[in-house]
């Protein structure tokens, strides 16, 4: 009996102890703890133009629902809180940088802080203090402030690949270049720029001007580069046929480089006793007013042919249609894919996007010109290349569950 | 601003607007009036945008804080002026040097960036999807579909290349891929244009209330009155000079 009762206490104390030591270890596992901050650094955020710094700190257990983060700056007098933020957010793994650039750590916190936006007074350079809190209820921690000054960065090494796909092209036009002079380039028929000659000797047989119009981009657009090209061809033909050639402008720089232009193509074909300095002139630097004056001069001098050449907006219509009124044969070209329907519906030739760039090239058939075409080519071949073959190993890592080959993916093809 | 400024102003726009309608019609002296009045409201507004916008922020205040570095991108500006001047016009093409240098190297990084990256990896995206099953058959085809559009949209714009056999049957394709675009573009543009017309119309009508003396109606009688009038005096004019 006595056995049987000693036998009883015995496990009722085991029991009770058992109990007690598996309770205490739940009572501590809710009582928040507070975290780590020895580890915040701060310094100047890599690949930026030197406004951002960066403060870091390893993620921990204290990364609980409920905590937060307050991130403070300091020029030197008082604290500013510049982010707060729940502390199961903001790793460095969420940076859209790509891996050749940036270290995905999910084990360390991290945040870009743009200075300007604290500081009135902010220049590039100068140093400034940083500092984390840790507030989850009554618990709460805070690092040592530390110190980091912003510089500009010479290199983005986020956009490396850029950097690879611009060498490789240099490298393939080089070839192409000394291919072209060599052996020659087939180009293909392109009928806008074919339809140039057909309304040149239009215009020349019915004695009436030829409107050239460079459209509204400044001198570094890329269309208007092309179409100043395309002004020197026609006004060579223009020279040659003794022909009127009117070129209204919207942009004074792109009036001068084209003034020269012309010059050039008139000397060319040695016909500088017919160049005229008001071959082009100045409109305005407002579209619509730039629009309503050449409508105006469109209508009264009624010429046989109108060229639509560059980059266009709005005015592209009031522009091509006005010219279809007064029965002109117009050719338009525009890298604007919102304008060309206008031109495909008002002009009799209309030269799309990328058949814009090859017109220099079409026309004047110089080796270095059409070595650049097919630069654009192997270009195109590239980004097809990239797509089909891009496209089928998303879908293949995606079904084999690879996620490392879909980031190498996605980060290579993305512009940063 | 006053009840009469008011109605001056209503006066005006409804005025010009059915001035630079009536080139609808034909060529008049109203419309020609309003081209030139409009061509040079818009050039006094470019200037004093330079003026307030550029010169005086860029230019005159950095100057007057001694920020004199300034003063290189402006001589660059100026020597664009020495156009207008022969002997010394040559001093143009340094600013115009510069004008292109940056210009291309602004342009070449973007158009790889936009052209080459931007455009593939929109292509690719839509095959990023979290597995591949029947939840995302569809997506998966939609994003086939615009991958295969956009490689014969590319091979229509080959130039190097002659347009036969394949590849002709691809640029085909690859053109009616861009109609359906220019045709979807159209449309919204047209809407877009509509819009800004019902905007005219609606301050027409609004010009055309007692409280504005009918501004609409006295100038558009007025304007087809003129027709009316210069219709007979150039058939008069006319049959005069054939008589003759």
């Amino acid at each position: 009996m006595l056995k049987t009762r000693l036998n009883l206490s015995f496990f009722t104390v085991l029991f009770a102890a058992s109990a007690v030591s598996a309770a205490v270890p739940a009572s501590t596992k809710n009582i928040p703890t507070a975290p780590d901050l020895s580890g915040f650094a701060a310094a100047d955020m890599p690949y930026d133009k030197g406004e951002a710094v960066l403060v870091s700190w390893p993620a921990g257990p204290a990364d609980v629902p409920g905590a937060v983060y307050q991130v403070y700056a300091s020029s030197g007098a008082a604290w500013l809180k510049a982010e707060e933020f729940p502390a199961e957010k903001k790793f460095a793994a969420d940076f859209e940088l790509p891996f050749w650039a940036w270290s995905h750590d999910k084990a360390k916190h991290a945040v870009q802080l743009e200075l300007p936006q604290l500081f009135s007074d902010f220049k590039t350079g100068m140093e400034y203090s940083f500092k984390v809190k840790y507030v989850n209820g009554k618990v709460t921690a805070e690092s040592a402030p530390v110190k980091a000054a912003p510089k500009a960065d010479l290199f983005n090494l986020a956009r490396l690949n850029n950097l690879v796909l611009l060498l490789v092209i240099i490298v393939v036009f080089f070839w192409t270049v000394s291919h072209a002079k060599r052996k020659g380039l087939f180009i293909r028929r392109i009928a806008g720029l074919d339809a140039i000659d057909e309304a040149i000797g239009r215009a020349t047989e019915m004695g009436r001007p030829i409107f050239y119009s460079t459209g509204i981009g400044a001198m570094s657009s890329v269309p208007t580069i092309a179409s100043t090209s395309i002004l020197a061809e026609v006004a060579k033909k223009v020279a040659q046929y003794d022909t009127q050639l009117k070129v209204p402008h919207f942009d004074p720089i792109v009036m001068t480089v084209c003034k020269e232009v012309v010059k050039q193509a008139y000397m060319e074909m040695e016909r500088l006793d017919s160049y005229r300095d008001d071959i082009n002139f100045f409109v305005s630097q407002d579209q619509f007013s730039y629009a309503a004056s050449v409508d105006g001069m469109i209508h009264r001098e009624k010429p046989a042919a109108c060229f639509f050449i560059g980059h266009f907006m709005a005015e592209s219509l009031l522009l091509a249609e006005v010219g279809a009124t007064t029965g002109a044969i117009q050719i338009a070209g525009t890298e604007q894919e919102s304008q060309l329907p206008f031109f495909f519906t008002s002009c009799d030739y209309t030269l799309i996007g990328e058949e814009l760039y090859a017109a220099g090239a079409y026309l004047s058939k110089e080796p270095m010109l059409q070595s650049t075409l097919k630069v654009q080519d192997f270009g195109k071949a590239f980004v097809m290349v990239s797509v089909i073959t891009g496209s089928a190993l998303v879908m293949l890592a995606t079904w084999l569950k690879w996620p490392l080959v879909l980031k190498v993916i996605s980060h290579i093809f993305k512009a940063y | 601003m006053s009840e009469t400024w008011m109605i001056f102003g209503g006066w005006v726009a409804a005025g010009l607007t059915l001035f630079l309608f009536s080139f609808l019609y034909k060529d008049n002296p109203f419309f020609k009036a309003t081209e030139h009045l409009y061509l040079g409201a818009g050039m006094g507004w470019v200037f004093q945008t330079v003026l307030y916008q550029t010169w005086i922020p860029k230019v005159w205040e950095p100057l007057r804080a001694g920020d004199f570095y300034v003063l290189i991108p402006t001589v660059l500006g100026l020597s664009l002026v020495t156009q207008f001047f022969p002997r010394i016009s040559w001093v143009s093409r340094y600013g115009f040097t510069f004008i292109m240098g940056y210009g291309s190297g602004l342009v070449i990084p973007l158009t790889l960036s936009t052209d080459f990256l931007k455009q593939i990896g929109g292509t690719i995206s839509p095959f990023l999807v979290s597995e591949v099953s029947r939840a995302t058959f569809w997506p998966l085809l939609n994003g086939a579909i615009v991958a295969a559009g956009f490689v014969c949209v590319l091979v229509y714009f080959f130039f190097s290349v002659e347009h036969k056999g394949a590849i002709k049957k691809a640029s085909t394709v690859g053109i009616y891929f861009l109609m359906l675009y220019f045709g979807a573009a159209f449309g919204n543009t047209v809407m877009g244009r509509f819009s800004l017309l019902y905007g005219r119309f609606d301050d027409l009508y609004k010009y055309s209330g007692a409280k504005y003396f009918y501004a609409t109606h006295v100038i558009l009688a007025a304007l087809v009155l003129y027709f009316v009038i210069s219709h007979f005096t150039s058939r008069k004019k006319e049959a005069e000079e054939e008589a003759a």
